[in-house]
């Protein structure tokens, strides 16, 4: 049998060709209509919205599902903090100024945080080498009011808003003493593990989840390394009690609620000793 | 020959040497967060190891056989020397450049961010430039694929290209597609935030870009296995395949459609509008229809060979099957996977189903049953069917590979089984431990040891599978080169051009992701969504 003419590539392909591309489009355009037409204004029927809504919130061009009335809240926000974290304030800190900043510090700080940030005093932390984005919002929670204390208060007040990166800068980039991991041997095990494992038990995550050398929880998270046991173990004791507030989303409040006071200074020393 | 032989070695051995480690850390994995291993580890560790897990499995074990498999086939189903041998020496260089690059990185502590791209989460810039070297290599290995075929076609003008040839091109040019959402995605927001030039990313794009990836590149890992069971099965078999035009059908649906439905994995996302969700929900359904087609076709060849080995009756064809062969018993348990798998994949793209399982251990489980269970056990059968051709050597008892593949089944089986159950009940994925003295939890636990026996059972069964291979290169029979590929019932003299090539494919496939993709990342454009501060972990 001779192979007929009509099995030609070219002529063979032709319907292939056609009918693939209608199959394919007409799917496609079945589920664009489906999709962003027909099932969005008869859903926005049953629940009150004008077909135009229904296809804009179909397509995502405004908020909300077509299928439900939008909720609107009317309580106003009340954060916690008056920090954003934009690109501008990113910029602002990237570009503090340690030399100025150093001015400042002997001008303003050197009496409780000591010129190189070594606090000279169990009530004050110690500042060298801290996180300059903690420095920077735990001094504009002070101008806020977001955290109050009788003497931070008036000084982070008293500063103009182009000094504090200034100082966060300086500070930051003051270096941490040598951590002695030498008393390690001494601490529970139980605190180690409170650190490294948190406590699933009592929903206490890690503590090293957040606060690691480098960056763990959020940006303004603080270096807890090396820093003054007696300051660690009173700010713990203020989120416990709902004095300090300005914790985002409550998070070391809810924590330090549910610390015992054996684990605060437990964990004070823990990290006074200069582990991470 | 013999350089392609060691080309195809070397691609393999990089995959199964990452496969090894990647399964005993997947047990590690299993074993601490069971109760019987309970607080062993850090979460840091736990999370070091699942990233170099997923690395492993997903990157390296993947890209690098199916880069060897590809030059395999291009030789032996094209019968003509591989073009730019070179070249693809240069790339498997690249490749494990980049893999030492990630592995470093990962051992480090400086790259735990798991094996998806999902910022402002960001590891070692150094991590993803590896993965990028492995995307690159693979990169390569594409357009080998076409040249090889392209120029084949020129020396055999009218006639079909081999059916294995045909899917392997089309998992090239799937793969070319595949890459585009990862690679703009790495290149420039991932990278750039990573080596902190830029201090903002913008999530919601981040995470389309990935998605477009997220999903192809599932079908990437699997289209080796529809390969094999296209044309090594019937062979192995002792059938012909059913039908040659329903295989090429099946590899370039697979194309159109495992593209345009990456949004699935974004069901609960707000970025997107419900309506774009439902378009590409619509289209996901539509790539189940190349695996539906497939077990048809499969089990008619099997029919078919079963039949002609003397089976009667409406099952008796199924029993007369020579199940001895590691291909066909791999085939068997790979339906079995591909059956589980596949129904869990339906409720998955499924808007509302989702919501139930969505993050929870059941799509861990789903995504093991799919890629470890049906993919992986054929990527086994494939190895050992081919092996003896690469190294010139029989083995000297199946006995062994075929416990080896039984026992990847149970294991896989008993694993996955237990993780569907316990996502149901809202067990949760990503995470490094349980609680299990919380009275909800505790119930959970007896079912976590059960799968983490059928962890066990894997990595005996990856162990004794390197064992296998490695016993082979020692064996001393020389083998006889058995014909690899079937021919089909009704082998096909002349195919329409549609089905000997993806010219029309790509434009289709352009059209879909245009309309499927246009919107949804149009919109970041038109009206740019806050950004969010990128997150390094150091």
């Amino acid at each position: 049998m001779s192979e007929p003419r009509t099995s030609e590539p070219r002529v063979l392909d032709q319907p292939w060709r056609m009918w693939a591309s209608v199959a394919v489009v007409g799917i496609l355009l079945f589920g664009v209509l489906l999709g962003i037409l027909i099932i969005p204004i008869v859903q926005g029927r049953s629940a009150g919205i004008d077909a135009y809504t229904a296809i804009c919130r179909a397509l995502g061009i405004l908020p909300g599902s077509p299928a439900r009335p939008q909720p609107v809240s009317a309580a106003p926000p009340t954060p916690v903090s008056q920090v954003v974290w934009t690109p501008q304030v990113l910029q602002i800190l990237a570009r503090g100024d340690t030399a100025r900043g150093h001015a400042k510090v002997q001008e303003v700080c050197v009496a409780c945080h000591g010129e190189q940030g070594m606090s000279p005093s169990p009530d004050f932390p110690n500042l060298n080498g801290q996180s300059g984005a903690a420095i920077y919002k735990q001094l504009h929670d002070y101008r806020t009011g977001s955290r109050t204390n009788p003497l931070m208060t008036g000084i982070a007040q008293a500063l103009d808003d182009p000094t504090i990166p200034d100082v966060a800068a300086y500070y930051a980039g003051q270096p941490k003493r040598n951590p002695s991991p030498a008393s390690l041997g001494e601490l529970p095990a139980a605190i180690v593990q409170l650190v490294e494992l948190g406590d699933p038990n009592r929903n206490i995550p890690p503590c090293a989840a957040c606060h690691r050398p480098g960056s763990g929880g959020p940006i303004e998270t603080p270096i807890l390394s090396e820093q003054v046991r007696e300051y660690l173990a009173q700010q713990l004791r203020m989120y416990a009690s709902g004095e300090r507030r300005n914790d985002v989303y409550a998070r070391m409040r809810v924590i330090a609620a549910k610390l015992t006071p054996a684990e605060i200074d437990g964990l004070s020393r823990y990290y006074s000793a200069g582990f991470r | 020959m013999r350089n392609v032989e060691r080309l195809c070695l070397a691609h393999f051995w990089v995959a199964f040497a990452a496969f090894l480690v990647a399964a005993l850390l997947g047990t590690w994995q299993m074993w601490v967060r069971s109760p019987l291993g309970a607080n062993i580890g850090t979460p840091g560790q736990y999370f070091l190891s699942v990233t170099a897990h997923g690395v492993s499995m997903a990157y390296v074990l993947t890209t690098f056989f199916i880069m060897g498999f590809g030059y395999f086939v291009a030789v032996t189903a094209l019968a003509r020397p591989l073009p730019g041998k070179a070249w693809a020496w240069g790339a498997w260089w690249v490749g494990v450049i980049g893999v030492v690059m990630a592995v470093v990185t990962i051992l480090t502590g400086q790259a735990s961010v798991l094996y998806t791209f999902y910022p402002p989460l960001t590891g070692s810039p150094w991590f993803y430039v590896g993965l990028v070297l492995v995307v690159v290599a693979s990169w390569v290995w594409c357009v080998l694929m076409l040249v090889a075929m392209t120029a084949w076609k020129r020396e055999n003008p009218g006639r079909p290209v081999p059916l294995a040839m045909f899917a392997t091109v089309a998992n090239a040019v799937l793969w070319l597609w595949t890459t585009v959402g990862l690679a703009v995605e790495l290149l420039f927001q991932v990278i750039p935030a990573a080596f902190g030039l830029v201090q903002t990313v913008d999530v919601g794009l981040a995470r389309t870009l990935f998605s477009w990836t997220l999903h192809s590149i599932v079908y990437f890992w699997l289209i080796p296995a529809y390969t094999a069971f296209y044309t090594m099965v019937p062979r192995a078999a002792g059938g012909r395949l059913y039908s040659d035009t329903m295989g090429r059908l099946t590899f370039v649906l697979l194309l159109l459609y495992s593209l345009p439905v990456g949004l699935h994995h974004l069901l609960m996302d707000p970025e997107h509008g419900n309506g774009t969700k439902f378009l590409q929900v619509l289209l996901t359904g539509f790539v189940t229809v190349p695996s539906w087609l497939t077990i048809f076709t499969v089990w008619a060849s099997l029919e078919i060979a079963g039949r002609l080995r003397g089976g009667r009756g409406l099952f008796g064809w199924i029993a007369a099957l020579p199940w001895e062969r590691p291909m066909v018993l791999a085939t068997g348990f790979a339906f079995i996977m591909l059956g589980f798998g596949g129904f869990g994949g339906i409720i998955n793209m499924a808007y509302g189903m989702n919501a139930m399982v969505h993050n929870t251990a059941w799509v861990t489980a789903h995504f093991h049953l799919i890629f470890g269970g049906s993919a992986v056990i054929m990527y086994f059968a494939i190895a050992y069917q081919i092996w003896p051709r690469l190294t010139g050597r029989e083995y000297a008892s199946l006995a062994p590979l075929r416990l080896q593949l039984s026992l990847w089944f149970i294991g896989m089986m008993v694993m996955t089984l237990p993780w569907h159950w316990l996502g149901l009940q809202g067990q949760w994925r990503r995470v490094a431990n349980f609680n299990y003295a919380d009275p909800l939890i505790a119930g959970w636990g007896p079912w976590v040891i059960v799968s983490l026996a059928g962890g066990l059972t894997l990595l005996a069964s990856a162990l004794l599978f390197v064992g296998n291979l490695l016993a082979l290169h020692r064996s001393a029979a020389i083998a006889v080169a058995r014909p690899l590929y079937a021919l089909a019932v009704d082998p096909p003299q002349r195919v329409p051009a549609a089905l000997n090539g993806f010219g029309l494919w790509n434009v289709l496939v352009l059209v879909l992701m245009l309309i499927a993709y246009g919107w949804p990342l149009a919109q970041f454009a038109i009206e740019p969504s806050p950004t969010a501060i990128v997150h390094r972990v150091q």
